[in-house]
């Protein structure tokens, strides 16, 4: 992209920011519309399709019976992979894993991770031989802005609708994942010098660093990143979390609204 | 093909396993116009394979050393999802993916008025997103709606189809089981307005008059989905006016 275009479209964020506005005339705090499908995927164990304004992703989970690494034993693992593919937008090209394709997975790995949504040792078939592996991998089709919250989201749709297939591992019957948490990601990005939440593809080009916030079910904090070059202050943080605070129990709402 | 004969493919009635006759096609639905930041895209789903197609372009092409000087070349990227298959499918490029995006390149080169764009590349993104048999001609099909939805002018709408052999019959469109027991596997992609094939290839055991038989099985099928194509394309642009046709 040439650099004539960000300058431009920064003059523009910046001029409304000014006045309150954004440039698709949301409010500050306000997201776009989002659509959360699960279990649409025949052969992911576990699925989901968000589309989130013009951002369209879809997470998958598999699983796979492997012996367990020698520190644990007892524990199952859970591993989340994020694919930005060439198809996802013109500005991504075919190759290797990018270093934002790869922050993105590991971004959303921690906030499931780290909720404990998962026991690990509920994994464990025969302790040191066999221990199944959780392996979700998220595939962004299209992306028009903020693709970490949608990202989040359906990964852990997809994992909280996901059914063990015992059957095929010879372990007795099939059975749904047990996840006891439900936590989810709120992104804020800094456009014309103020943070807003869920910036689109134009206040990304056109803005600075962004903050990813994952809360779980109690409002703890289990995932923070800080993308991009800028600082934020104390004070930026406390009002952005508290947003988080109340986006993030709507997203789990929504989420375990599609629960049977 | 697999080719081990134990396994019954036809019921007793004639009927296949999942209830179809012989010459009878999975249900294909198609949507045009599905990704946003997409220059021209589709979704279709052939009985449970889904795919999904993006296309970007036409633009400058890059690296400059697969510039053509007469025409646009065409960058075919078949790929599918680590979940689209029973047991997970490591992300990344194989030999299969590479031989099918070639093959589909060169069949879609064969319909988009590429002369018309000289020194461009177009891409076209094609995503397998769940596979049950028969996945590179839904690539295909998907592939066509969504070059036309992206406005590149092309001879035709080519269609993936595909006939094979089981239990010694000819049948149209395998699923998982007949590709895995059957005996052949003939997919296509047919110029359903002439009759013409931009894209070929077999694997297995067929009579030359068991071809035959595929070949009409395949274009017939390519009509009934040609239209289900134009419908899906009819809609989109409907949609684009605003309501009004």
């Amino acid at each position: 992209m040439v650099e004539l275009v960000p300058s431009l479209l920064r003059q523009e964020l910046t001029s409304l920011a000014e006045k309150d506005e954004r440039i698709d005339g949301r409010g500050r705090w306000e997201s776009r519309d989002i659509e959360l499908e699960t279990n649409c995927l025949y052969n992911a164990e576990g699925s989901a399709k968000v589309t989130w304004g013009g951002t369209i992703i879809y997470a998958g989970v598999k699983f796979e019976m492997r012996t367990p690494w020698p520190d644990r034993p007892t524990q199952g693992s859970l591993m989340c992979g994020a694919e930005l593919r060439p198809v996802a937008g013109r500005k991504y090209e075919p190759g290797p894993p990018s270093p934002q394709s790869i922050e993105l997975g590991r971004v959303v790995d921690r906030g499931i991770r780290e909720s404990g949504c998962i026991d690990m040792d509920a994994l464990c078939i025969i302790p040191g031989e066999k221990v199944l592996g959780i392996m979700i991998d998220i595939h962004v089709l299209s992306d028009k802005g903020n693709i970490f919250d949608a990202c989040a989201l359906g990964a852990i749709a997809a994992l909280r609708t996901a059914i063990v297939p015992a059957e095929r591992f010879d372990i007795g019957e099939d059975y749904p994942l047990a996840v006891s948490m439900t936590p989810t990601m709120c992104s804020f990005t800094r456009v014309g010098g103020r943070y807003v939440l869920d910036a689109n593809e134009e206040e990304e080009l056109g803005g600075d660093e962004r903050i990813h916030i994952t809360l779980g079910d109690e409002g703890h904090l289990h995932s923070l990143q800080k993308g991009l070059k800028g600082t934020f202050t104390p004070a930026e943080f406390d009002e952005i979390l508290g947003v988080a605070q109340q986006r993030c129990a709507e997203l789990a709402e929504l989420v375990n609204s599609k629960e049977e | 093909m697999g080719g081990y004969g134990d396994v019954q493919l036809l019921r007793d009635d004639g009927l296949r396993l999942d209830g179809r006759k012989v010459d009878e096609m999975r249900e294909v639905k198609v949507e045009a116009g599905v990704l946003p930041a997409a220059d021209g895209s589709a979704w279709v789903k052939h009985g449970l394979n889904v795919a999904v197609c993006a296309v970007y372009g036409p633009m400058e092409a890059h690296p400059r050393k697969i510039q053509r000087q007469d025409r646009a070349v065409i960058d075919v990227r078949y790929n599918m999802a680590p979940f689209s298959t029973s047991d997970r499918i490591r992300p990344g490029f194989n030999r299969r993916s590479r031989e099918i995006s070639k093959v589909t390149a060169e069949a879609l080169e064969s319909v988009v008025l590429v002369e018309r764009y000289p020194r461009s590349k177009i891409r076209v993104e094609i995503e397998i997103l769940a596979a049950e048999a028969g996945t590179r001609c839904v690539g295909i099909t998907a592939a066509a709606v969504a070059l036309a939805d992206a406005g590149i002018p092309m001879r035709d709408l080519i269609v993936g189809v595909a006939s094979g052999k089981i239990e010694d019959t000819v049948v149209l469109d395998l699923d998982k089981a007949e590709d895995n027991y059957g005996q052949a596997d003939l997919p296509m992609g047919i110029l359903p307005t002439t009759g013409e094939i931009a894209f070929l290839q077999m694997d297995g055991d067929l009579s030359v008059e068991e071809y035959n038989t595929c070949m009409e099985y395949n274009l017939k099928a390519a009509k009934e989905i040609h239209e289900l194509m134009v419908d899906a394309l009819k809609r989109r642009y409907i949609e684009k006016n605003g309501g009004e046709a």
